[in-house]
């Protein structure tokens, strides 16, 4: 609790700076990592952020110490190489675009790690904060660094500003881009180096591992949430935001605990509770959207049941009889039945359960519905009568109104269905 | 069969067009009267799609030319709107209607500068007239084939061309909205606009267009719908394979490299 309060009063000014450089970085990702969720290159983005180790360690080796200059450089240098690669390998090989990012990101992280562990035999003693750029350490980055990440950032997000409706062109329709004479080449370039250095601001906080993750997931998630662009990059950048300074907090409150992985379990954390929640299409909703069309069909099939009593002149049903046709699904049926008597359409007495009338034009509907079904499938479609049935069976609970009217429109208002039976109508409908 | 027109809209020279090593239009030459509804018919990979696109600069041609308004395409790009395959674009796309068709207004608005009230007010109109407007909030992966085709042709309506060149607008598109597209069409036509249709039905190409141009990996007629669409012309359109040019083609393939690209 000391340390959460002393975190995030921010009484130290060097927490402040820290959580100010998280902030921008996560913002500026977020946006260009959206952008590159919604043109499906997520891939591209990983295998960018693998391949700007052997840049890193050129860097190292150049400056001869941690100089986050020539650091940033080697890093975007040899993230832009990586990207020029995969693009040229896609348009001059036959190779998949998958195998191509795949080679990509494991050649290039191969060569880095082996020049990683060249470099820590050479004695260098420079060389124990190198560690921190594959899983990031975001506590650990000085004052001077931060206002090179933090700079670039903000540049990320000044550039991205400029050209959103070029951006949103280029992921929605390009050919439409290239048609109205927009440079859609140039515009493609631009925003490579926007992902290049979104990559490489996040090397030392986050690490080259999984800053993949940190474009991605946001934009994921958010997509849970929204239909629309700005409010999309919007919600992005707060995931961003949000999981960049508790992944922060935790590596500074744990000795030795990288930030990046932190960031990214609580990063997936929001990912999936807007899996689980969305009003969307969580599956939360699912679920629900699923159980109440379960309960319509059972409901549906009782007041059926009771409908089809009353057509051969049996006043009511008992318990026992309701329970008979549909002895898989007696304890739903019990349901149905509380639901239906608490709302006045059916009614219980000693004799057993009757339709009370309210509930006999909702049944009457149900069944016309179940019979005009069989009729259309049987006239327009020319399916025997004895194999229309089933299908009736799940349309007496989706179709409409609006359809129903139609239905009856093409059919002509027909007396009986393809079984002879009489499609039952309120008299005022006539 | 093919008609020349003095001071043509626009003007084919003697187009050829190849994917890498794989001619795909051999040679079109034509050129095309201002304020017509035109189709461009033919088989399944006759070129009609290579045809726009290249007109639309968005293919290099192996050889050939085409002026639009006598002028090269990066003088008069302004004056021209093009409406791609509604299959060419992920409708998942975060964006409503409005979102899209605003789109129409960027090429006038040129790089950077941000749509404002004036360009949402010309899609709104554009959305109007194709009778979306009652969409214009809607999110574009709700819509109908029939609906996203309409938005797409709102936006080029809010591109205020000249010259309309649309990529099959009737792909998945019921009867009734087929007809509406086409009237309209016809009453841009009526008002001075060009209207060039990628178009697949030649039983409704026979009722609206005025103009039909019929390729076959060549150019088989040009002309005035009355005198184009003869049996004849129908015949060689489409039926019956053009073995020659198809094994020249293949032939030139596994050369592997192309002799028509200078």
């Amino acid at each position: 609790m000391e340390d959460f309060l002393y975190f995030f009063t921010f009484q130290d000014p060097s927490i402040t700076w820290v959580v100010m450089g998280i902030t921008l970085l996560g913002i500026g990702s977020a946006y260009v990592g959206t952008f590159s969720f919604l043109d499906k290159k997520a891939l591209l983005g990983d295998a960018i952020s693998h391949a700007v180790l052997p840049g890193i360690c050129l860097g190292f080796v150049l400056a001869g110490e941690k100089d986050p200059r020539y650091i940033v450089t080697g890093a975007f240098l040899s993230g832009a190489l990586a990207t020029f690669l995969s693009s040229w390998l896609k348009q001059n090989t036959k190779l998949s675009e998958d195998s191509i990012i795949a080679s990509i990101l494991s050649i290039f992280f191969g060569i880095g790690i082996v020049a990683l562990t060249a470099l820590q035999k050479s004695g260098n003693p420079e060389i124990a904060g190198l560690n921190s750029f594959i899983f990031g350490n975001a506590i650990g980055i000085a004052e001077a660094d931060l206002f090179l990440y933090g700079g670039l950032s903000l540049a990320i997000l000044l550039v991205l500003s400029l050209f959103l409706k070029e951006f949103r062109l280029m992921v929605f329709d390009p050919g439409f881009g290239k048609a109205i004479g927009f440079p859609m080449k140039g515009i493609r370039f631009i925003f490579n180096v926007l992902l290049i250095l979104a990559v490489v601001i996040g090397i030392q906080a986050i690490g080259v591992v999984l800053m993949a993750a940190l474009l991605i997931t946001p934009g994921a998630a958010a997509r849970f949430w929204t239909d629309r662009l700005q409010p999309l990059l919007l919600l992005a950048a707060f995931f961003s935001i949000l999981s960049g300074i508790l992944g922060t907090y935790v590596s500074f409150v744990v000795p030795q605990m990288p930030t990046g992985p932190w960031v990214v379990v609580f990063l997936s954390l929001i990912a999936l509770i807007s899996f689980i929640f969305s009003p969307k299409s969580g599956i939360i909703k699912r679920f629900i959207a699923r159980r109440s069309y379960l309960n319509k069909t059972h409901r549906d099939h009782l007041m059926k049941a009771l409908f089809k009593a009353r057509e051969v002149n049996q006043g009511s049903m008992t318990l026992e009889e309701i329970y008979a046709l549909y002895p898989f699904h007696k304890k739903e049926i019990a349901h149905s039945l509380q639901l239906l008597t608490r709302q006045g359409l059916v009614i219980q007495d000693s004799q057993g359960v009757q339709l009370s009338s309210l509930g006999t034009s909702d049944a009457m509907r149900i069944v016309r519905l179940h019979r005009l079904w069989e009729v259309y499938l049987n006239e327009f479609m020319n399916i025997a009568p004895d194999h229309v049935h089933e299908s009736a069976e799940q349309m007496e609970h989706l179709l409409t109104p609006e359809l129903e009217a139609l239905l009856e429109q093409r059919l002509n208002y027909p007396a009986l269905d393809p079984h002879q039976e009489t499609i039952p109508r309120e008299s005022h409908d006539l | 069969m093919i008609t020349q027109v003095p001071h043509p809209v626009l003007e084919v020279h003697d187009l050829t067009v190849s994917y890498d090593q794989h001619p795909v239009l051999w040679n079109v030459d034509l050129s095309l009267p201002a304020g017509q509804l035109i189709g461009i018919l033919g088989p399944n990979g006759a070129g009609k799609s290579t045809l726009i696109k290249s007109i639309m600069g968005l293919i290099q041609p192996t050889s050939g030319y085409i002026k639009i308004f006598d002028k090269p395409l990066p003088d008069v790009r302004s004056r021209i709107s093009y409406v791609p395959q509604r299959e060419s674009v992920d409708w998942n796309f975060p964006a409503s209607v409005l979102d899209v068709v605003v789109m129409g207004t960027y090429g006038k608005l040129g790089l950077f500068r941000r749509p404002g009230k004036k360009e949402v007010q010309i899609a709104q109109d554009a959305l109007d007239q194709v009778g979306m407007m009652a969409y214009s909030k809607r999110q574009i992966s709700e819509l109908s084939g029939g609906q996203q085709q309409r938005v797409f042709i709102a936006r080029a309506l809010a591109q205020q061309a000249d010259l309309y060149l649309m990529d099959e607008p009737f792909a998945g598109v019921d009867m009734a909205t087929e007809t509406a597209i086409f009237q309209l069409l016809q009453d841009m036509a009526r008002a001075g606009k060009t209207v060039l249709v990628v178009h697949h039905d030649i039983h409704s190409a026979m009722n609206f267009f005025e103009w039909c141009i019929m390729l076959n990996l060549h150019l088989v007629a040009s002309g005035p719908k009355d005198q184009v669409m003869t049996e004849e012309l129908l015949r060689k359109t489409y039926g019956g394979k053009l073995n020659l040019l198809t094994q020249v083609t293949d032939l030139i393939r596994k050369q592997d490299f192309n002799p028509l690209k200078r």
